[in-house]
């Protein structure tokens, strides 16, 4: 018997009305908190990079022997934390 | 059963009738013909996606997020003083503001921003306007912070006295929010459980307001400590880390300010089986009957500001959902949705006023009027329920709504506040805590001494202002692509014109308040204020004062204001004679653009 929640399957109108209600409601309360708390751990994570891979930018913040320790748990978030990091940003990217 | 057309009922259906028509009939031919929008073009979620600000979310998620970004007080008490024109006319700007222009704003200023690659409105403001214009829209924000910062703080200390239950129930769900927060992220305990037991603690809150009433003894001076309790709360919640107090305060608030909208919708739906009749006059009122506010336009366009247009909602748009629209033609019922369903808010505001007695609305200090209307529609449903305890909770309600949008301005004017001021000779005022300290002081000082419906139109003046430049950024970039401007020229200049008239209007107001205690009249000056200044003889002085410091308030939102406006219009003129010399591109940024000669 094939899975009622196949992704293959095309989704009947009362579970789309379900997923669509539990959407909302989700999104009014709780959308607005998980992305604070995304923020959150992005300047965690920027913090961090810039502690373990400070070399990079001639800030040389923990001795190199640990920096490299570290290299192989930091390597796979380089690319985002540039792109993170170069972003422009303005006063108002805070409103929420 | 009574005369169905003496209920608010057929204005009810009316209402969501055109509301529909505005979004099915109007919104949909914008969206396809101005700005064309694209399910198949990438946006930017999609082309910047790193999983914290540019993510694709679906758009009930992100629907129900930007709706109860924008639905907060301002709907709520609008119409309280729209009304004073006649219930018609509040009702008409309800439907017409929202219909042409509201909505318009809003979906505008999020497509602007899919657009412009998810960038916010400070940077597109820097590029049609210059380094000027940012630093002109930075001076205009933190003015405006600080005016909504003012009249939030003297609202939630009159509701505080207006319902003695509440106080209580505001600190319950306070420290309700708090422990779920430390059950939420500390304990990491189940949401679903940790919502049940906040929840069970809202009620219990509420129902220990019922019996606890906190009264201040300080007579005139109860409005001054109370807003002083209310800057305390917000204090903490500007400088706390937001897991341990602003998110989980909010996310429990959320359930009781949402189930009494809908109870008050139903409540007026049922009307004509309730007996529950407008009592209000119809209007219109060209002056303000009462004689304090002023003539109809432009005191109207400005008191009802969200629910019909406001400007806050653009930077909501432009901030954070843009960055997470899935595909563009989820622009419409993200945007114009939440936009549209927000006038509904206002809209079962205004039925809970027009079913009070005109009495209610005298000398227009009455700002708790909301609760009471609300009672009205909700008793004949819920009559196990006393009236204390419908006070109470209602009255919450409109505390929680205040306060919980109060904080994020709070936090926002800290931040706003730490860039200005983040070098150079007043660098100590971006200091976290001075900055917070600066944001709530003022704002407080403006709270005890100023009358709440001064603060309130001057709230208004700048939330429709922002409106209005909001429009206009729209308008400049429609303009630059050649796609057709005129949809949202038009409701830009009327904005921009009715809310500088407003904001002159009001100025006058307090120049001709004191020009007349020159004339020995002080009447005018003791009217402008509240509190012990207005009743303490000896403080007249001091009622002039603020009087004075109104004007340079007012003053300098409209030199701000018009300054802005004026580089808009130009850049807008520019972009029409550059625009000129092209053949007809897409509004999607250009690309196919020909040379035509």
């Amino acid at each position: 018997m094939a899975d009622s929640k196949d992704p293959a399957k095309p989704k009947s109108r009362g579970r789309k009305v379900k997923e669509g209600v539990k959407g909302v409601f989700y999104g009014m309360a709780a959308h607005g908190h998980v992305t604070a708390a995304l923020r959150t751990r992005m300047y965690l994570e920027h913090l961090f990079m810039f502690i373990t891979l400070g070399d990079m930018l001639g800030v040389p913040v923990i001795p190199p022997y640990y920096s490299l320790k570290i290299l192989p748990y930091a390597v796979p978030n380089i690319k985002s934390w540039k792109q993170r990091v170069f972003r422009e940003r303005d006063f108002t990217d805070q409103v929420f | 059963m009574v005369d169905i057309l003496a209920t608010p009922f057929l204005w009810v259906v009316a209402t969501i009738a055109l509301y529909g028509v505005a979004y099915w009939g109007y919104g949909k031919w914008i969206d396809r013909n101005v700005w064309r929008s694209d399910a198949k073009k990438a946006t930017p979620a999609h082309m910047y996606m790193d999983g914290v600000e540019y993510f694709p979310v679906s758009r009930y998620v992100l629907w129900g997020y930007q709706f109860k970004s924008v639905a907060a007080l301002g709907p709520i008490l609008g119409p309280f003083i729209g009304i004073t024109f006649g219930w018609l006319p509040a009702l008409l700007w309800i439907i017409a503001g929202n219909f042409f222009i509201g909505w318009l704003q809003d979906y505008g200023s999020m497509m602007l921003s899919v657009r412009k690659e998810g960038r916010s409105f400070g940077p597109i403001t820097y590029e049609f306007t210059g380094a000027r214009g940012r630093t002109n829209l930075l001076a205009f924000v933190l003015f405006y912070l600080v005016i909504i910062s003012a009249t939030f703080i003297a609202l939630i200390a009159s509701f505080w006295i207006a319902f003695p239950g509440t106080f209580v129930a505001t600190i319950g769900i306070i420290l309700a929010g708090v422990l779920c927060g430390q059950l939420l992220y500390r304990m990491k305990m189940n949401v679903f459980a940790v919502t049940g037991i906040g929840l069970a603690l809202v009620v219990v809150s509420i129902y220990l307001g019922v019996l606890f009433p906190v009264s201040l003894p300080f007579g005139d001076w109860n409005l001054p400590i109370w807003a002083f309790i209310c800057a305390l709360i917000l204090g903490a919640a500007a400088i706390l880390p937001t897991p341990m107090f602003v998110q989980p305060t909010n996310y429990l608030a959320f359930y009781p300010a949402y189930a009494a909208i809908i109870l008050i919708l139903v409540g007026a739906l049922i009307t004509p089986f309730t007996n529950t009749t407008v009592q209000m006059p119809a209007g219109p009122f060209l002056f303000d009957p009462q004689g304090i506010l002023g003539p109809i336009w432009p005191i109207l366009f400005v008191a009802i500001a969200c629910g019909a247009i406001s400007g806050w909602h653009s930077l909501v748009s432009s901030s954070s959902s843009s960055k997470q629209l899935d595909i563009e033609t989820d622009a419409l019922p993200v945007g114009g949705g939440a936009m549209l369903s927000e006038g509904l808010l206002a809209l079962a505001s205004l039925i809970a006023y027009m079913v009070l007695a005109p009495s209610f609305f005298v000398g227009r200090t009455n700002v708790a009027a909301w609760v009471q209307g609300a009672v009205v529609l909700t008793t004949p449903m819920l009559g196990a329920l006393t009236a204390p305890v419908l006070r109470t909770f209602f009255g919450l309600v409109l505390i929680i709504y205040a306060l919980t949008v109060q904080a994020l301005v709070t936090r926002f004017f800290r931040l706003v506040a730490g860039e200005t001021w983040a070098e150079g000779r007043f660098r100590a005022l971006g200091n976290k805590y001075v900055s917070t300290a600066v944001g709530l002081g003022i704002p407080w000082g403006f709270a005890v001494s100023g009358s709440w419906w001064a603060l309130w139109l001057y709230f208004g003046g700048a939330n429709q202002l922002l409106a209005g430049l909001a429009i206009m950024l729209i308008t400049i970039h429609l303009a630059r692509v050649r796609a057709p401007s005129r949809y949202s020229l038009i409701p830009g200049v009327f904005m921009v014109i009715t809310t500088l008239a407003a904001l002159i209007w009001q100025t006058g107001t307090f120049v001709w308040s004191v020009w007349a205690y020159l004339q020995n009249d002080k009447t005018w000056v003791i009217r402008n204020v509240r509190g012990p200044i207005q009743s303490d003889p000896n403080l007249l002085i001091v009622a002039v004062a603020i009087n004075a410091v109104f004007v340079i308030v007012g003053a300098a939102l409209f030199i701000v204001g018009l300054s802005m406006a004026i580089r808009l219009f130009r850049s807008y003129s520019q972009s029409i004679t550059q625009a000129r010399g092209k053949a007809p591109a897409a509004a999607d940024g250009g690309t196919v653009e020909k040379k035509s000669r």
